[in-house]
């Protein structure tokens, strides 16, 4: 029975092409701009190299001190991490690194923007960096304030060209540092990992930044397990709550220790203390997906609408000859959810193409966007969810023809 | 005529209601990306008030994160970089400012000013700056070396908040209120045309002009070095000036950018989210489009003894063609009014506040435009289509 549905929905997608291609337009460009944000959002969340065990990590990313009459906001600063964060029960590893900061510098007469990100040795047992050559820098280099920098491939290409860096040299923002590693390159969405340039902490140019309890810094931590990490946030509450905010005249501490996600859900909602947030943002992606997917469904279910008419003597013939209501409805839906996979064949190849263009167009750095497994999987369901939306109301319409109506020439 | 085809339309009210709520939803989009063309479209047209050529800016990172707080220490190397810079021969004027245009972000404030709430942007600059970015005086006088030892803080406005304080009296010389936080009066002394610190694409604003005095122990630092350069300097005198503020201040980091790359960057940033939006409300359209093309299409293929009858009776092809369109021209007007009604809650529950009345007027009539011009371009194929109905053909139909 499949088959001949299948071979009369090919009959009917050949007889109108200009229909046929009207619909396929519609579904494959929905499809395309779907899957390339869920392909972004996927390249900003999910967990690719350098990192890895995200389900394990707590970070905290942001720090305000307020009193009565106002606030100070910003990242974490150094003081307190290092005060009140080196020993939290049950964190297997953790580390302390800095924003990346845009650092312009020359070579030669030539002017090279770079990001640099101050880390402790931590950092590289943290993520799992493939080095490209040498080797990371360690604690030990940033307890002795050792000028050394870990570099990527794209800074080495740009200062090295095609040679081998470790062992040379490199001058920024008026420091000198010898380079031990490099790695490739980090897509800049990938919030943490992400720079040009790693050097130790301790390298930095004053140490007034070991006196800020707002800062510049983040701290990420490694559960030895996931069911500790609720005790370890709740730890952390209660340091922080009890913590000596050395600027004068602030006297309370609002933090955050959380996973990725939930961090930037509690950035975006702004409420310091939900737990909620991340459900939220969810809520509001998938809103804002279905509000998409509005105008290309009216669109779609007009056109299908419009169709049936001209199959009105087919549904004629099938009701005269016993077809209950329920089958048509099947053999409609099934006929569009064929269609819409098919517009999602061609909206995996646009979606392919859009995102290697957006990668190679350098609008975000060393972004390198792929399809994997997981697009795959959205983009599917996506497609035949889409495809029963825009199915449902035009086979329910087409059922309830009545044969002798439709054996006549159809309905108004 | 408009009544016939009214009748005509809700004869078919089940079809013509879908592509109702069709048009309805393409208009909520369009609106939607309209609304931010034409709020940059208008922002562009009012001057900016001052020049960005052959201007550089030094931006001091002084390793501290608030500027909250000072040292002397601070201050003294901020003023020795400033020397520094005046005595190079590339330099032809040099000023310093807490923040400087195309910059993200700044100072604001919100203060009572006789009575009035006034909402505005406000910088410190040092003396150098009016030359520096080309600022036009319209009333009274800029900073200059006797503001030194006034017993008052001189302040300069832009024209839109002196209007906005004094309305039509003369604002130079008059006191500004607030003197708790400051211990001293402000007066204005002068007014400049315009001045809108972060572009061409941003709403023109408020804008009030401190003096900073880098002699004075109290003032903070500012944070950037703002240069107008003489015609011809390239972009290697970058290095120089680079190498020259590192020695000063071997703690800090400098960088320099010109203001027009400031300008380029600050584009970019304000343009690519509505150039996404537009390309992707434009995809969206043309698949309207080809829809609506393709109903229509299936309406007259349907509807051939219909016009098959009003052929025979003595229709011309114009008149056919006039009833497709017109039915179209009434299911499209039904949608943009629910679509308008609305819209025009918006504004009454005071959801978009940065958007004026009349950038948000504008809007509406732009996309109900495009709504029209693209209803009528879906209508020429299927309605040439009408005009080919053969009346005897039509006539002996089934």
């Amino acid at each position: 029975m499949l088959k001949n549905y299948f071979k009369i929905a090919l009959k009917v997608f050949l007889r109108r092409k200009f229909f046929t291609f009207i619909s396929l337009f519609a579904i494959s460009f929905t499809l395309v701009v779907l899957m390339v944000a869920a392909a972004i959002i996927d390249h900003v969340f999910g967990e690719m190299p350098p990192e890895k065990n995200l389900d394990r990590q707590l970070g905290v990313y942001q720090m305000q001190i307020r009193n009565e009459s106002g606030s100070r906001n910003g990242l974490v600063g150094y003081f307190f991490l290092d005060r009140y964060c080196r020993d939290l029960p049950d964190v297997e590893k953790y580390t302390f690194f800095t924003a990346p900061s845009p650092i312009a510098t020359y070579k030669g007469d030539e002017k090279i923007k770079l990001f640099l990100k101050r880390t402790d040795g931590g950092f590289w047992q943290m993520m799992n960096f493939e080095f490209i050559e040498g080797a990371p820098y360690t604690d030990d280099d940033e307890k002795k304030r050792n000028f050394v920098a870990v570099i990527n491939e794209a800074t080495r290409q740009k200062f090295f060209g095609n040679d081998s860096a470790v062992g040379k040299t490199i001058d920024i923002d008026g420091q000198n540092f010898r380079i031990v590693g490099v790695v490739p390159n980090v897509p800049s969405l990938r919030f943490i990992p992400f720079s040009d340039v790693w050097v130790p902490i301790s390298t930095a140019k004053t140490d007034s930044y070991k006196k800020e309890f707002v800062g510049n810094f983040m701290g990420m931590f490694l559960a030895t397990s996931v069911d500790k990490m609720p005790a370890i946030k709740e730890e952390f509450n209660s340091r922080l709550a009890h913590a000596e905010i050395p600027d004068k005249g602030f006297t309370e501490a609002v933090g955050n220790l959380g996973t990725f996600p939930e961090s930037v859900a509690r950035f975006f909602s702004l409420g310091p203390n939900d737990s909620a947030a991340p459900t939220r943002l969810i809520i509001g992606i998938i809103i804002a997906a279905l509000l998409f997917m509005l105008l290309p469904t009216i669109n779609l279910i007009n056109i299908n609408v419009s169709r049936i008419m001209e199959r009105a003597s087919e549904i004629g013939v099938r009701k005269a000859f016993g077809a209950s209501s329920m089958t048509l409805v099947g053999q409609f839906i099934i006929e569009n959810i064929l269609l819409t996979l098919v517009g999602g064949a061609i909206g995996f190849i646009g979606s392919f193409l859009v995102l290697q263009l957006i990668s190679q167009s350098g609008l975000i750095p060393y972004a390198a966007f792929q399809m994997n497994f997981r697009i795959f999987f959205y983009g599917l369901s996506l497609a035949i969810f889409f495809g029963l939306l825009s199915g449902v109301y035009p086979a329910w319409k087409m059922s309830r023809l009545h044969p002798v109506q439709a054996l006549t020439g159809g309905v108004r | 005529m408009i009544k016939h085809l009214i009748k005509l339309v809700w004869n078919r009210k089940r079809i013509n209601f879908l592509i109702t709520i069709e048009i309805f939803v393409s208009f909520l989009v369009l609106f939607a990306v309209m609304m931010f063309v034409v709020y940059y479209a208008d922002n562009y047209r009012y001057p900016l008030g001052f020049t960005y050529d052959n201007v550089w800016n030094v931006s001091i990172d002084v390793k501290q994160e608030s500027d909250d707080y000072f040292t002397p220490e601070q201050l003294e190397t901020t003023r020795q970089l400033y020397l520094a810079v005046q005595d190079m021969p590339e330099v032809e004027a040099s000023a310093s400012a807490l923040s400087v245009p195309y910059e993200f972000g700044g100072s604001y404030g919100a203060e009572e000013f006789l009575g009035k709430r006034v909402e505005y942007e406000r910088d410190e600059v040092t003396d150098g700056f009016k030359e520096v970015l080309g600022l036009t005086v319209v009333a009274g006088r800029w900073f200059g070396k006797d503001d030194d030892g006034a017993n008052f803080k001189p302040v300069v406005l832009n024209q839109q908040m002196a209007t906005e304080i004094f309305g039509s009296e003369e604002a130079v010389g008059k006191t500004l209120g607030s003197t708790e936080r400051t211990g001293m009066e402000s007066r204005v002394i002068g007014v400049v045309s315009a001045f809108r610190k972060s572009g061409e694409l941003a709403a023109p604003g408020n804008f009030l002009f401190a003096r900073k005095n880098l002699n004075n122990p109290k003032d903070r630092p500012p944070r950037n070095l703002v240069l107008k350069l003489r015609p011809g300097t390239t972009a290697e005198f970058q290095v120089k000036l680079t190498d020259k503020l590192q020695a000063i201040a071997k703690d800090w980091s400098f960088e320099v950018q010109p203001l027009i790359e400031m300008r380029d960057a600050a584009f970019r940033l304000q343009l690519t989210p509505i150039i996404l939006l537009g390309l992707i409300a434009s995809f969206l359209m043309i698949m309207v489009a080809l829809g609506l093309t393709g109903v229509l299409w299936q309406n007259v293929t349907q509807r051939t003894r219909e016009i098959g009858l009003r052929r025979a009776k003595g229709a011309t092809a114009a008149r056919i063609k006039r009833q497709i369109l017109g039915e179209l021209f009434i299911i499209a007007s039904f949608g943009l009014l629910a679509g308008i009604l609305v819209v025009v809650q918006f504004p009454l529950l005071d959801i978009i506040g940065f958007i004026s009345g009349k950038v948000y007027f504008y809007s509406i009539i732009v996309s109900a435009l495009i709504v029209y011009l693209l209803t009528i371009l879906c209508s020429l194929y299927p309605g040439w289509l009408a005009t080919r109905v053969q009346p005897a053909e039509a006539l002996h139909y089934e």
